[in-house]
């Protein structure tokens, strides 16, 4: 994994005010999400996240991460 | 003793409760005070949530009032500052190594404080009876919400728990300066450790802003309430309490603010960025937290725009050492994590110990703090201000402040203090980690919607927020979306509060450990000696901050006493019939003439 499971539940964590906030940022562009379209939004970025995150680093299985507690 | 590498588990058990075991148990005492404060005041907070968003109705909404007052005054008041005492406690006592003076004076004014606590209780949740009692006179009832001036009348026993409360708090201070003096005595070439120095100025400036509120309800409210003096002006009161109430919001934040500078890095992996700053910050906060109140009063008719730019100045100032905590904390948190092999502009975070709870709870109170900071920013322009006065906005923002920098930052910090207090190690580090997440969720939830309430005009402190014939437009969104979020944010908090209390009951009633960790703080990069010593003139910077709170104070009072009276216009003050018949008054009267 590049982060530790501890940072990526923290990461996680700070979606959440990153979708709420980007939602209203949207709207002064002009472009309304719904809440189901905000909840696909912030689904889309989790997996995004995840996938990210347990994707071997260089491709070689290696682990980056240097959280130890 | 005190600035040992972090964390380490020696052969030999070396936690708080080993080295100072007496006043373990008074401050495991102030803690557990302030946890049922908290369950209390927290669970009632969802009651309002559910109420007001019209999700959930099972109390009048008459009641809400009465919910209301013991949300604020139980977490505003009771859960912050039993916290607070107990956590100087702890500091003094580690920084100077050594127990305090009399532990029975320790006991005195903790005994003080929850009978104060108890009286204040009484008081508030008589509201819930059909018929409440009468005592001295009155009925009891405390509807008068957690900023309790007039022209609400509480019940005397409100404002007779208030005092002894607050006068429990002195003598808290009282005990941390005796304990420092006795040091010094001991140490005179010494300069003040860093927590020490954090508490006797956080102590002084305490003293300096609870004048105002003392005067307030010994002078005015408390013989109002008694019916000895017939009126009071309500424009004075508010004035006396705003005096107090602003500068209390940094009283709560300081052992926030302590924690995040002595523990923060050492949870981090590394070092204090610098002793001088944190002294210059605390100094800074006991000099400009009290003559700024009046920018609660932006919209106060009876206080001329000059104070209240005054007041408008002197809070941006404030400003200052807030931005100079957070380049402090961050550059001490990135150093820690570089010496845990942290590489890179931003690639030092991932370095840091996320899994841990202490460490994770604090810097997400720290990251909430920056947004609160913002719209604190928004609440103290005196022209912006008048958009988002009593609205919900500023609700939002003091649930990021006191609700999020504060509380979320004592959860954490408990997290470290119940093992150093009981011996016994903590029960769940995993559930305490979804704990302080899930607070920081749900308040993102509860204040993001809050304060885009409070920008289309909903009003904070009512029961029915909607009124009749009219219906608010939201930028984004619909209003029921809005209320959605905030019952939302309610139930994960209240769901995290209660994973919080869960985890400090099974921490408490569990078996000794020997594997906790030595009582210590972080080192310094940059100690005290690379500081001047006239940051230790505590004297001096009182003296000065006397000198601007005259300065901030002394013409709007002046003037608002000229314009209303002392007790309202045209109101002599003490009415000597109260317990007299007004016919002997008469005649003593003639016989004087």
């Amino acid at each position: 994994m590049r982060i530790s499971k501890g940072a990526l539940l923290v990461v996680v964590a700070l979606l959440v005010p990153f979708v709420v906030e980007f939602r209203t940022a949207l709207s002064w562009f002009g472009i309304k999400l719904t809440i189901l379209e905000s909840l696909a939004l912030a689904g889309v970025l989790v997996i995004g996240l995840l996938l990210w995150a347990v994707w071997p680093e260089n491709g070689n299985g290696g682990t980056g991460t240097a959280d130890s507690s | 003793m005190a600035t040992s590498p972090p964390t380490e588990v020696t052969a030999m058990r070396n936690a708080y409760v080993d080295q100072f075991p007496d006043e373990a148990r008074v401050i495991k005492a102030a803690f557990w005070s302030s946890f049922i404060a908290l369950a209390i005041g927290g669970t009632l907070g969802l009651v309002q949530a559910l109420h007001r968003t019209d999700v959930f109705r099972f109390i009048q909404s008459p009641d809400y009032y009465t919910v209301l007052t013991a949300h604020g005054v139980l977490l505003a008041i009771t859960f912050t500052i039993f916290f607070l005492v107990g956590t100087f406690t702890w500091a003094v006592t580690t920084s100077l190594d050594r127990g305090v003076v009399d532990v029975r004076f320790t006991w005195a004014w903790y005994i003080m404080m929850v009978i104060g606590t108890v009286l204040v209780a009484i008081a508030i949740f008589s509201g819930f009876l059909e018929s409440a009692p009468s005592v001295l006179g009155s009925e009891l009832n405390a509807d008068v919400l957690f900023t309790f001036y007039a022209p609400l009348e509480a019940h005397p026993i409100f404002y007779i728990g208030l005092v002894l409360f607050v006068v429990g708090s002195w003598l808290a201070g009282v005990d941390w300066f005796r304990t420092w003096l006795a040091w010094r005595s001991e140490n005179p070439d010494e300069r003040i450790p860093l927590p020490t120095f954090m508490v006797l100025t956080t102590t002084l400036f305490w003293y300096i802003c609870t004048f105002g509120v003392a005067l307030s309800i010994l002078v005015f409210l408390l013989p109002w309430s008694l019916g000895i003096t017939e009126s009071v002006n309500p424009l004075l009161t508010r004035t006396l309490f705003w005096y107090f109430g602003h500068a209390v919001v940094y009283f709560w934040l300081m052992p926030a603010y302590m924690m995040w500078y002595i523990m923060l890095p050492k949870f981090s992996g590394g070092k204090l960025f610098s002793d001088p700053l944190a002294r210059v910050v605390f100094v800074l906060f006991l000099l400009l937290s009290t003559p700024l109140g009046i920018h609660h009063q932006y919209l106060d008719p009876g206080i001329a725009e000059g104070y209240k730019f005054i007041a408008m100045t002197n809070t941006m100032f404030l400003l200052l050492p807030s931005l100079l905590t957070a380049f402090t904390v961050v550059a001490s948190m990135e150093h820690g994590a570089r010496q845990r092999g942290g590489e890179g502009y931003l690639g030092w975070l991932k370095a840091l110990p996320w899994r841990n709870p202490i460490f994770t709870g604090m810097a997400l109170a720290g990251l909430m703090f920056a947004a609160a900071g913002f719209s604190g920013m928004i609440n103290a322009g005196m022209n912006i201000n008048y958009l988002v006065h009593n609205t919900w906005w500023v609700v939002g923002h003091f649930h990021l402040t006191v609700g999020t920098a504060v509380a979320l930052t004592f959860m954490a910090a408990s997290y470290w203090f119940i093992p150093q207090l009981t011996g016994k190690e903590l029960w769940n580090r995993s559930v305490a980690l979804g704990q302080v997440l899930l607070w920081f969720i749900g308040m993102t939830f509860m204040s993001n919607a809050m304060h885009r309430s409070g920008l289309f005009g909903m009003p904070r402190r009512t029961a029915e927020p909607q009124y009749q014939g009219f219906d608010f437009e939201p930028a984004v969104g619909t209003v029921g979306e809005i209320n959605m979020q905030v019952a939302l944010g309610g139930v994960i908090l209240t769901l995290s509060l209660a994973l919080f209390l869960l985890n400090m009951i099974m921490t408490s009633i569990g078996d000794d450990s020997e594997s906790i960790p030595d009582n210590t703080y972080a080192g310094t990069l940059s100690g005290a000696e690379d500081s001047p010593r006239i940051l230790d003139n505590l004297k001096l910077w009182t003296a000065i901050a006397v000198v601007l709170v005259i300065i901030a104070y002394t013409l709007p009072l002046a003037s608002i006493i000229d314009a209303g009276g002392l007790f309202g216009p045209g109101i002599e003050g003490v009415r000597l019939s109260t317990w007299v018949d007004p016919a002997v008054i008469e005649s003593l009267g003639e016989v004087i003439r």
